[in-house]
């Protein structure tokens, strides 16, 4: 008997549950997007847009891809340095991840643009001078001039320094979370403290850090977006561009916003299915 | 395995270690012959694993010196590598390699320390494997193994080194009562191999049937030392005699 009243209702109760349960929030991307193609499609402003900000998608990647690889790289040694034994390396490498940590991303471009590029310059040049009497008056030391130096690069090492110095944290973290019994097997079998890390530590380790590291991929590809302040033309700096001259501000934050937006879920789902193939164990 | 000259294999001399303001050895001095099979028992604390594993150099001495196969390792640590190459050592916690299959845990070592060709370290893996009994579990991970067969698997990782000699720190404290019997019966078949062996236990079945040396231990020091059949059954000493009296009901 009950099951004849009931039955009805939680069908009720469950079809609410599965509406519940549905990714509202990506439906609502998917039909912004949908919206926003339709525009582009018949709008003749925002066409113009898209191909113009189309332009700078390579250069946003690549800024990504180049400053995130040293960053692991970089963030891979420092965090090796903070679980360092040697008190001179372990000093060293906290000393980076605390300058680094602690100083806005912004400020960190503007450093590397305006004072490590143009000492880096100074200091070639002087060295070049040196070595007048070796390689001529104008060998290529001594003609360094700033608009010799790309911008790009300014961003690309101030991203990846600083992130490195975030890498460093959550590799350390990593490595601290394999249980000590690891490292003590493994040198036991006769292994290298470098053989042991290479082996039998960091693969354990970096499958633990794989959320936090996928994490600062996609908060640097954001970031990315701090090259427009030196004129480096990644997409916002195209989006920039066209809007003061064309006025179009609404159009251009509109399709700037949805591209980072398009950029970053992509990068996720990416990361994502890396993170579910490499978690099995 | 008594018939074995009488060759010093390892040989503690004076050994102190501090931990902190802790005295964990004091002054301990023990020798082990080729083929013999050394039993430590003690209270926690006495200092026994620590000695075992200062012998493989887990833990560095402060002074006094520790002669591994004519290798030293003393408080400078120097020669480290020389003395883990020809010690194995198994875990009370096993330390296998959780991301790596059962046969890699045990080609791994050696192939990156012993630089054997690869199929010949799967063919002496097989071979360790058919040696503890569980040759179906090669391609498992140890997360896929019971307790009893991960010791099974990490006392063959140690052998594929061609250890002189094996150190057991409490190999069976962790596991549940119905595994320990499987470990302690590859324990047994190794003792009658003849393999040196120095096993921190208090399983007394094992140290009356394998044991060719029984030392107690107790606040850092060796207290008492004898067969298994005088340690056990006609104990002298009063804190081994106490001692006794509590891990056997």
């Amino acid at each position: 008997m009950t099951v004849n009243t009931e039955t009805p209702q939680s069908a009720q109760v469950k079809f609410v549950d599965r509406l519940a349960q549905l990714p509202w929030w990506f439906i609502l991307i998917l039909l912004l997007s949908v919206i926003l193609a339709y525009q582009f499609a018949s709008n003749e402003t925002y066409q113009q847009l898209f191909r113009r900000i189309l332009n700078g998608v390579l250069v946003t990647l690549s800024i990504t891809a180049v400053a995130y690889s040293m960053a692991i790289f970089i963030g891979l040694c420092a965090g090796l340095g903070r679980i360092s034994k040697n008190i001179f390396i372990f000093n060293l490498a906290t000393l980076y991840v605390q300058i680094v940590r602690g100083i806005p991303m912004l400020v960190q471009i503007f450093y590397w643009a305006f004072v490590i590029f143009p000492l880096a310059i100074t200091f070639f040049n002087w060295v070049g001078g040196a070595m007048t009497p070796f390689l001529g008056a104008d060998n290529a030391l001594a003609k360094i001039k700033p608009s010799d130096i790309n911008l790009y690069w300014a961003v690309v090492l101030a991203l990846a320094f600083a992130y490195g110095g975030y890498e460093a944290e959550t590799f350390r973290a990593g490595i601290e979370s394999i249980g000590k019994g690891q490292m003590e097997a493994a040198r036991s079998l006769g292994m290298s403290y470098f053989q042991a890390m290479r082996y039998i530590i960091l693969p354990q380790a970096i499958r633990r850090v794989l959320p936090p590291l996928s994490n600062d991929l996609i908060s640097m590809l954001k970031d990315s977006s701090l090259a427009s302040v030196l004129g480096v033309r990644d997409i916002t700096q195209e989006a920039r561009l066209y809007a003061s001259t064309t006025f179009r501000y609404i159009e251009a934050y509109n399709s700037l916003a949805f591209i980072y937006l398009i950029l970053t879920l992509s990068l996720s789902l990416v990361t994502r299915w890396i993170e579910t193939r490499w978690k099995q164990l | 395995m008594n018939s074995a000259p009488n060759q010093a294999i390892i040989q503690v001399q004076d050994v102190h270690k501090h931990f902190g303001s802790v005295h964990a050895l004091r002054g301990v001095t023990a020798r082990v012959d080729k083929g013999e099979v050394l039993v430590i028992i003690g209270p926690s604390g006495c200092g026994k694993s620590t000695l075992l594993r200062s012998i493989n150099g887990l833990e560095y001495i402060d002074s006094g010196r520790i002669l591994v196969d004519n290798n030293t390792i003393d408080a400078k640590h120097q020669n480290i590598n020389a003395v883990r190459a020809e010690v194995g050592m198994v875990f009370q916690q096993f330390n296998l390699f959780p991301h790596l299959t059962v046969l890699e845990n045990l080609t791994m070592a050696q192939i990156q320390v012993r630089k054997r060709a690869k199929a010949e370290s799967i063919d002496i893996a097989h071979d360790l494997l058919k040696k503890v009994r569980i040759p179906e579990k090669i391609n498992m991970y140890p997360g896929q193994l019971s307790g009893g067969q991960q010791q099974r698997v990490a006392i063959a990782r140690a052998l594929a080194m061609n250890p002189k000699v094996m150190l057991f720190d409490e190999p069976t404290s962790a596991l549940d009562p119905e595994m320990i019997n499987e470990v302690l019966d590859v324990m047994l078949d190794l003792a009658r191999d003849g393999m040196t062996m120095l096993v921190v236990s208090h399983e007394m079945g094992f140290a009356r049937n394998a044991a060719s040396r029984v030392i107690f231990m107790d606040a850092g020091s060796i207290v008492a030392e004898g067969t298994p059949q005088d340690m056990f059954d006609n104990p002298t000493n009063d804190r081994m005699k106490q001692f006794l009296s509590k891990i056997l009901h």
